[in-house]
């Protein structure tokens, strides 16, 4: 008996390692991810008119220089993607498209842009990240216009809402590092420290007022832009604040010369050393290590959306248009203009493959 | 020959409404001519629009469908494109390949359109509350002044026929929770004629529809369609002498809507409510210096819009002032000559205060028949506004008949117009979007066309006519954003439109039976040529204008029993500026069968409807989505 158990051990254990012998050799190196949208290429975010769901996703392919428009749509039977799609984020083999004014956040297969699902029951969603290696994922609401924003926990396999946290106003741009999640409250002037363990406010850090977008350098400093107030009789300038995310304290703050000038896009290079954002109509850059604010324009053109390259370097911007395509206008990392193309409906962002 | 040719006269002047109805004038004795000419508004500058198209909706569809709007009738009847917000949202016309401020609406000759936005919507004009419907094909700048680029609607009181007491009530019923009641009384002897009419529209809206922006397009219900309309005309003719008469007339329209969400965007509980009230006296007299006409009026449009994050209001006084003298040699020439004068009193939430602006127009029409069969008109526009300088605008047009033998008419016809568009009191007082240098927008058309007309006694008559534009439109106004990203309107484009309207109609008798069938086809090329500002979208076809247009009707009477079908196919439409999306075409089929009963002296009329009877799922407005099959029951019984 003993015998008999011993050899159907040996049985069970020599064809398994000839199973995984014969599994693990059909796993070759060369069959990578299979789709239209695998080449080297820039997502370009078309957020549509308000109040049409017609925002879609346009995909440019850096080689062929061809851009596809309304790729959702294309490979989902012409279903309309959604109002304002304000954010894509791809996580894993996975992209997500965040459509504010329809509330849901579209789930596709990044490589064939098929859809996978969708995360609905959101209100006013705005931007999405995602933590690494894991099915945890995070989304920021308006919720609705003059009230309290929060984030939204989502459970990536069942694309559901987990659980809520409250916040201040208009939460924007959401970041994570290091089991924190860094939220930037547009509506008033604080950054909120989420522990991504227990998915609770740990702390708020006061920054200038309207912080919108954040950025991760490679010395694991967070960078904040913020808008400071705008559109009243008494408007004060933006700025960029600098944190540091040991200490979870502002490092350094440069302010901006002109309070009646708008500011947004910050964007980060590959190498992650170089800062890119709109101010006052133009493109500045400015190096990590700077004392002081770089008062030079790198490019003297609006951008509605910004981007970065992180292969590159080149800059993408966006001058969009509501009635047709927009124009998307593509510069090397010194500011000389390379080439333009046309995208969709106002676009505002870009997700580089 | 030529009398049965002048005994069907009268139906021809009715059914076609071009210059036949100066002719039929021209025969009668001057008294009975003067008080025609005099009581019939917006019909004498037919009369100026020699070469234009125009055309009439029909009396037996408005009658069959009195309980909806002006927007359903001219897109079930005319080559003009709506695009609806939905079922009962707000709806803008597209004529002839030009945007919704580019077409005129009047109502006894004046312009109503919201001069906040420079456009009407046609969902507030119910067909209730509106006597005749005539549409001006093409350019009317010199009759109609600012905004008739595309055409010119043209609107009449209700006209209250017959002798004595007379009093109407109507009651609907129709799918999706929709009822509408009416009633109207009048009065008339041979100096004085009153009538007064209202009416009550609810409707749910409630209708099912395939969600289109869902995975699997699941069947949803429309919860936010919502409309309750009321609304009341009056209006009183009095002969103070033979050849005076004096009259007024008023019209209170009150809708209030819930307007539907884009499928696919989140629920935004938009709602409008829209009160217009618009009086106007007239007073008209003739003399041997010819017949003078002088007109008064006083709108007060108010509009207020929410959602769940904005609330606007809008309020706007319009006066307006129209004297006009019209001297007639016969049936040789008549010269008009007039006077138009508007003040705007306007607030908005957009605005820093109230606003006033004040606009002035002279105006001289002259029309000229050298021969019988040859007819010329000429008109002149010079419009005065402070800060805007548009170009006079001049009409030429020309009509021959040139073979007239064996009961085939041939007529040839042709146009040339300049016609323009001020800027609206948004483009001018909008907070924080000012443009100085903005420029009125200036049109320049030419059409040309040919008509066949065949009449074979009371059995048939045929109608054919082909007509050709082309136009300019130069300067065209839209709001764009600037490199700091604030909207402001600008001079973006120059658009050129062109196309073709074919129309054929047939009416005859058999036996018992009256046959009507109407066929008609457009080609709208509307295509922006040069852009002034950013980079533009050149040589393509402009958003929500349909290359192909066809109409298909015909109308059956046996006794008092009639058949109206309606067959409408409205082509493939882009919904951005640079073709990259579109809506596909669609085919709507509307039936309608109704009986007259007599009942003594009065008669009680019985209908049925069927829209949309194919459940086609289409839109007008991308991602609004439009009701499928629907049934409306219709009682009404007339005291004549």
């Amino acid at each position: 008996m003993s015998n008999f158990n011993t050899f159907r051990s040996f049985f069970v254990a020599a064809s398994l390692a000839l199973g995984t012998f014969a599994f693990t050799s059909c796993d070759k190196e060369d069959d990578g991810p299979i789709g239209a949208y695998t080449e080297e290429g820039v997502f370009v975010v078309d957020e549509g008119v308000y109040s049409t769901p017609n925002g879609n996703i346009s995909f440019y392919n850096k080689n062929t220089k061809q851009v596809q428009t309304a790729v959702f749509s294309k490979e989902n039977n012409n279903r309309p993607l959604g109002d304002v799609i304000q954010n894509m984020v791809i996580h894993g083999d996975q992209a997500f498209l965040v459509a504010n004014n329809s509330n849901k956040i579209e789930v596709v297969n990044a490589y064939t842009f098929k859809s996978v699902g969708v995360v609905e029951g959101l209100a006013m969603p705005r931007y999405f990240t995602a933590v690494p290696n894991s099915n945890k994922g995070y989304v920021s609401e308006w919720v609705a216009f003059g009230t309290a924003g929060r984030v939204a926990v989502i459970d990536l396999k069942t694309l559901t809402v987990t659980k809520t946290i409250s916040l201040a106003a208009m939460p924007e741009q959401l970041l994570y590092t290091n089991g924190k999640l860094y939220v930037a409250n547009s509506g008033s002037n604080t950054l909120s420290v989420i522990n991504t363990t227990t998915d609770v406010v740990e702390k708020t850090i006061p920054v200038a007022e309207a912080p919108s977008s954040l950025v991760l350098d490679k010395n694991n400093s967070l960078w904040v832009l913020s808008n400071g107030v705008k559109y009243t009789a008494h408007n004060t300038p933006g700025a960029l604040s600098k944190i540091n995310l040991t200490s979870n304290t502002v490092a350094s703050t440069f302010t901006f010369q002109d309070k009646e000038a708008s500011s947004g896009n910050l964007a980060i290079n590959g190498a992650k050393n170089k800062l890119y954002y709109n101010y006052g109509g133009k493109v500045y850059q400015q190096d990590i290590t700077a004392g002081t604010l770089n008062t030079t324009a790198l490019i003297n053109r609006n951008f509605y959306g910004l981007g970065v390259d992180p292969e590159t370097g080149f800059i993408y911007g966006s001058v969009a248009s509501y009635t047709s395509g927009s124009t998307i206008y593509v510069y090397k990392p010194d500011g000389t203009q390379i080439t333009t193309f046309t995208a969709g409906i106002g676009s505002n962002g870009f997700v580089f493959n | 020959m030529a009398r049965t040719f002048f005994s069907f006269l009268p139906v021809i002047a009715t059914t076609l409404g071009l210059l036949l109805p100066f002719r039929l004038t021209a025969q009668q004795p001057a008294a009975t001519q003067q008080l025609q000419t005099v009581e019939v508004f917006g019909k004498p500058a037919e009369v100026y629009a020699v070469g234009s198209r125009v055309t009439t909706v029909d009396s037996s569809f408005l009658s069959t469908y009195a309980g909806g709007t002006l927007a359903e009738a001219l897109q079930a009847r005319t080559p003009a494109y709506f695009k609806s917000y939905g079922v009962s949202g707000v709806s803008s016309v597209s004529f002839r390949g030009t945007n919704a401020a580019q077409t005129a609406v009047l109502w006894n000759g004046l312009n109503i359109a919201l001069p906040t936005l420079g456009q009407s919507d046609f969902s507030t004009l119910p067909l209730g509350s509106i006597g005749d419907v005539a549409v001006q094909h093409g350019p009317a700048g010199p009759a109609y002044g600012s905004g008739a680029i595309g055409g010119a609607v043209l609107l009449s009181s209700p006209d209250y026929k017959g002798k004595g007491l007379g009093a109407m009530l109507q009651q609907e019923a129709g799918s999706f929770g929709r009822y509408y009641s009416s009633g109207s009384i009048s009065y008339a002897n041979s100096s004085f004629r009153a009538g007064t009419s209202a009416y009550v529209r609810i409707a749910e809206n409630n209708f099912p529809y395939k969600d289109l922006s869902r995975f699997g397009q699941p069947e949803r219900k429309e919860e936010h369609a919502r409309q309750q309309c009321y609304g009341f005309t009056q209006d009183l003719t009095w002969r103070l002498r033979p050849q005076t008469q004096l009259s007024l007339h008023a019209w209170y329209a009150d809708a209030d809507r819930k307007l539907q969400s884009a499928m696919g965007s989140a629920a935004n509980q938009a709602a409008q409510h829209d009160q217009n009230l618009r009086l106007m006296s007239a007073l008209q007299h003739s003399s041997r210096w010819g017949k003078s006409d002088i007109k008064l009026a006083y709108f007060k449009d108010y509009l207020h819009y929410g959602d769940i994050s904005t609330s606007s209001e809008v309020d706007v006084q319009t006066y307006q002032l129209q004297a006009e003298q019209t001297y007639t040699r016969g049936s040789r020439w008549s010269l008009r000559g007039g006077l138009n004068l508007q003040h705007f009193v306007a607030d908005n939430d957009g605005y820093t205060g109230t606003r006033t602006e004040q606009r002035a127009a002279a105006f001289a029409l002259f029309r000229y028949n050298p021969l019988q069969a040859l007819d010329l008109s000429l008109n002149l526009r010079h419009t005065l506004v402070p800060g805007y300088n548009p170009l006079p605008s001049p009409a030429l047009g020309f009509n021959w008949k040139f073979y007239n033998i064996n009961r085939h008419q041939l007529s040839l016809k042709g146009s040339a117009s300049g016609s323009y568009r001020v800027p609206t009191l948004n483009d001018r007082f909008w907070a924080g979007a000012g443009n100085p240098h903005l420029r009125p927008e200036q049109g320049w058309s030419y059409e040309g066309g040919l008509r066949h007309l065949l009449v074979l006694g009371n059995t048939l008559l045929l109608e054919t006519e082909a007509t050709a534009y082309h136009m300019r439109v130069d300067d065209w106004i839209q709001w764009a954003p600037d490199d700091k990203d604030r909207w402001r309107p600008v001079n973006l484009q120059q658009v050129r439109a062109m196309g073709l309207e074919l129309s054929h109609r047939a009416t005859t008798t058999l036996g018992e039976v009256a046959l009507t069938a109407s066929a008609a086809y457009t080609y709208t090329s509307s295509e922006q040529v040069k852009v002034y500002e950013g980079r533009g979208d050149l040589h393509k076809q402009l958003m929500y204008v349909p290359l192909h247009k066809a109409l298909l009707s015909t109308e059956a009477t046996y006794k008092g029993w009639r058949l109206l079908s309606n067959l409408n196919y409205t082509g493939l439409r882009y919904t951005t500026n640079s073709e990259t999306a579109y809506l596909e075409g669609f085919l709507l089929l509307n039936l309608a069968l109704s009986k007259k009963i007599p009942i003594q002296q009065n008669t009680l009329w019985v209908a049925l409807r069927a829209d949309n009877v194919t459940n086609q799922v289409y839109q007008t407005m991308a991602y609004r989505a439009m009701p499928l099959r629907s049934y409306t029951f219709s009682l009404r019984f007339t005291i004549p």
